[in-house]
Formats: C-alpha cells, sequence, structure tokens
C-alpha cells in the first residue's frame, strides 16, 4: 500500500481519544490481577485465622503500608514506562523512601536484640516460603499487567518488565499479608523485599520477550 | 527543543479530539521526518515499510501520548523503537546507531517547516473559504472532485475560485517586493 493511502486511512476512520484511556487500560489488567491473585490465595494457602483480631494491631498495617507504598510508586512507574519520550525517574527515586525507613526500623530491632532474638526477627517462622508465596501470588498480576502494557508502547522493553515486576510483587505482597502472620519490621524488611525484588527480576527477564509490540 | 514541536503538538492534541484533517496534516509531516531518519539508518528500499509500521503504531498507541510532555519526543520514542525491532528482526550485525530526539527532525526538515510557515502566513491573507479549497487541493493534494462534493460548489467554479485565490496571492506577493 502506498503511504498516502495509508494515512488517509488512518485519518480517515479517525475516533477520539479519552484523556483516561491508559489508566483505564491499568486499571483493568490490575484488578483482573488482585481478583486473580485473591482467589488464587483464598483457594490454596487461605487467610489467617484471626485476622480481624490482627488488623487491630501496627504489624499488619506496618506490612500493608509498606507494601501497599512500594505498589502506587510501581505503578506511577509502570504507566510512565508504558508510554514514549517520558522519563521515570522521579518515582524510581521515591522507592528509596519505604525501602530506607523499613531498613532503619529493622536496624534499631536488631541493635537492640540479643543473638538469639536476633535470628528469630531474621527467620521468623515462615522465612523460608514467604518470598517464594509472594512470587506465586504474583502470577495472576503478571499476566494482568503485560496485557495492560501490551496496549501502551513501553520502549523499553527490560525496565518495563521489571516495573511490572514491581507492581505484581508489591501488589501480591499486600495481597499475601492477609495470610502471613509474621509482625516484626526486620522479616518484613528481608522477606517481603526480596519477594519483590524477585519479581522485579523475573518480570525484567520476561520484559524483553513478552512486551514487544 | 524541536523546532516543530508547537505545531505537531496542536494537530496531536486536534487529533486526539477527532479533529481528522489535523490528523492527516500530523501523519504527513511525520512521514517527511520518518522517511529521512529511516531511510538515513536501512536505506531507502527497506525504509518504506518502517514508516509505515510506525505509523501503524503511531495510531494505535496514540492514546499514550501524554499532553504533559514533549509530542517530539513522544513520536521518537516510537520511531527509534521501531528502528530497534527492525534491526533485531534482521539481525543485523551492526549495532544500532546511537541517536536522539534532534536527529528524527533534522535542519532540512527545519527549512521545510520555514517553508510551510512561510506558506500558511500567505494563505492566511485570504477568506477563510477560499483558503480553505486552497489547502485542500493545492497542499494536501486532494481531488477538485473531492472539494466539490465536500463543499456542493461545482467543479468548475471551484476551478475558478482556486485560480483566482491563488492569482491575487501572487499580487501579494507582488506588492510586497515592491515595498521592499
Amino acid at each position: 500500500m502506498q503511504t498516502d493511502d495509508l494515512i488517509a486511512r488512518l485519518s480517515g476512520g479517525l475516533e477520539p481519544v479519552r484523556s483516561t484511556e491508559v489508566s483505564r487500560t491499568l486499571g483493568l489488567g490490575l484488578a483482573a490481577g488482585i481478583a486473580g491473585s485473591a482467589l488464587l490465595m483464598a483457594a490454596t494457602i487461605g487467610i489467617r485465622h484471626d485476622i480481624i483480631y490482627a488488623m487491630g494491631g501496627g504489624a499488619f498495617w506496618l506490612k500493608f503500608l509498606y507494601t501497599l507504598a512500594i505498589a502506587a510508586l510501581g505503578l506511577k512507574l509502570v504507566e510512565r514506562i508504558g508510554r514514549p519520550g517520558t522519563d521515570a525517574r522521579l518515582p524510581l527515586a521515591l522507592l528509596a523512601v519505604p525501602v530506607l525507613v523499613l531498613a532503619a526500623m529493622m536496624a534499631m530491632q536488631m541493635m537492640s536484640a540479643d543473638d538469639a532474638t536476633r535470628h528469630s526477627l531474621m527467620m521468623g517462622h515462615s522465612a523460608r516460603t514467604c518470598s517464594m508465596l509472594i512470587a506465586g501470588l504474583a502470577l495472576p498480576l503478571f499476566a494482568g499487567l503485560f496485557w495492560s502494557l501490551r496496549q501502551l508502547a513501553p520502549t523499553r522493553l527490560v525496565q518495563a518488565g521489571a516495573a511490572a515486576g514491581l507492581l505484581a510483587g508489591s501488589t501480591a505482597a499486600t495481597i499475601y499479608a492477609f495470610h502471613c502472620t509474621e509482625s516484626t519490621a526486620t522479616f518484613i524488611a528481608i522477606w517481603y523485599t526480596a519477594g519483590i525484588a524477585l519479581t522485579t527480576l523475573l518480570g525484567a527477564g520476561l520484559g524483553r520477550w513478552m512486551l514487544r509490540w | 527543543m524541536i523546532p516543530q514541536e508547537a505545531q505537531y503538538r496542536d494537530w496531536m492534541l486536534a487529533a486526539l479530539a477527532g479533529d481528522a484533517a489535523a490528523y492527516r496534516s500530523l501523519l504527513a509531516g511525520l512521514t517527511r521526518h520518518l522517511r529521512g531518519y529511516y531511510a538515513r539508518r536501512l536505506g531507502p528500499a527497506a525504509a518504506e515499510d518502517v514508516v509505515q509500521e510506525t505509523l501503524i503504531a503511531i495510531h494505535t498507541r496514540r492514546a499514550t501520548y501524554d499532553p504533559q510532555r514533549p509530542f517530539t519526543a513522544w513520536v521518537y520514542g516510537i520511531a527509534r523503537y521501531k528502528l530497534v525491532d527492525e534491526y533485531r528482526r534482521g539481525k543485523r550485525a551492526a549495532a544500532v546507531p546511537l541517536d536522539e530526539a534532534g536527529d528524527l527532525f533534522t535542519a532540512d526538515e527545519a527549512q521545510a517547516a520555514i517553508a510551510r510557515r512561510d506558506v500558511e502566513k500567505l494563505l492566511a491573507k485570504l477568506p477563510a473559504a477560499k483558503r480553505a479549497l486552497v489547502r485542500e487541493i493545492k497542499l494536501e493534494g486532494h481531488s477538485i472532485a473531492d472539494a466539490a462534493a465536500r463543499t456542493g460548489m461545482s467543479e468548475a467554479a471551484v476551478k475558478v475560485t482556486v485560480h483566482r485565490a491563488l492569482k491575487s496571492l501572487g499580487e501579494e506577493l507582488g506588492d510586497s517586493h515592491a515595498d521592499g
């Protein structure tokens, strides 16, 4: 086809575009991912039995706040990276805030503990499974967010995949918090962060292949 | 800033609101830049396919343009992505050349943009109805029959109107030369 004909055809059937189109696409993928992930958890490991009681305590909200702060920045990152010609340095730099705050809380806990307590602070009772379960719960979110990103126009695929992985992991960790009974800043700082780091790496690896458009 | 930014951004915002004429002008303008950009890197023979692919990408992904950001950077991002994609698909041994947004909107294109602006200035002296006809037929390359159908004038009347408009512009130019 001649390029002039192509231009005529593209402009001929032009439809107006809503300015909220990108948010809508991301919202759909994220919502589907959250639903899938929540169902997956309900069907497998379940919600902790004392959830009503736990929600009255600070530890639950610390987990919640930490993963939700990362997820909010992750969403901003995905939105930026999904659009050509934008830069994502600000949300990327802001990620340091929740991580450093929790790391400081961990440092204070560790310094005031003796050796035996330190070990149990770090390992809790679910250290071996926590990160892997977060990564597992992130799989439906990966599917939803990759679907969204493929409708957008990511031009740096590895970064886009990593951002989607960060968002998938932090959202999955938020959901996982309804199952997990760990309650120390040290445990969350190590194992939740590790789970999110794992999904971020996974996303970077997958993005290069799965986000082409 | 890239010299074409303001004009292209205006066209893009109009296109996003559904203005097909602005969109056609935008795509026609971008095609010239894209052709040069890809021809310099892939050779003229391979360029045209990638130009078309990029136009389609611009079209299908137009919702991802954020009006808070420069439009030329958005287009360049897509153009560059399609270039990298072409290199990757062709398994070309050569590394993708380094470039930046300015390379898509190069100086010779800037000259053309200045020439276009002069034309626009001249056209502005015509009454709106005549201006639309001249633009349609002489700049955008529509047929007289198209223009007649759109305006409801006869083809002969369209021809005469355009002819007179051009003549009056010629006189206008002659005047300004006499003044200078």
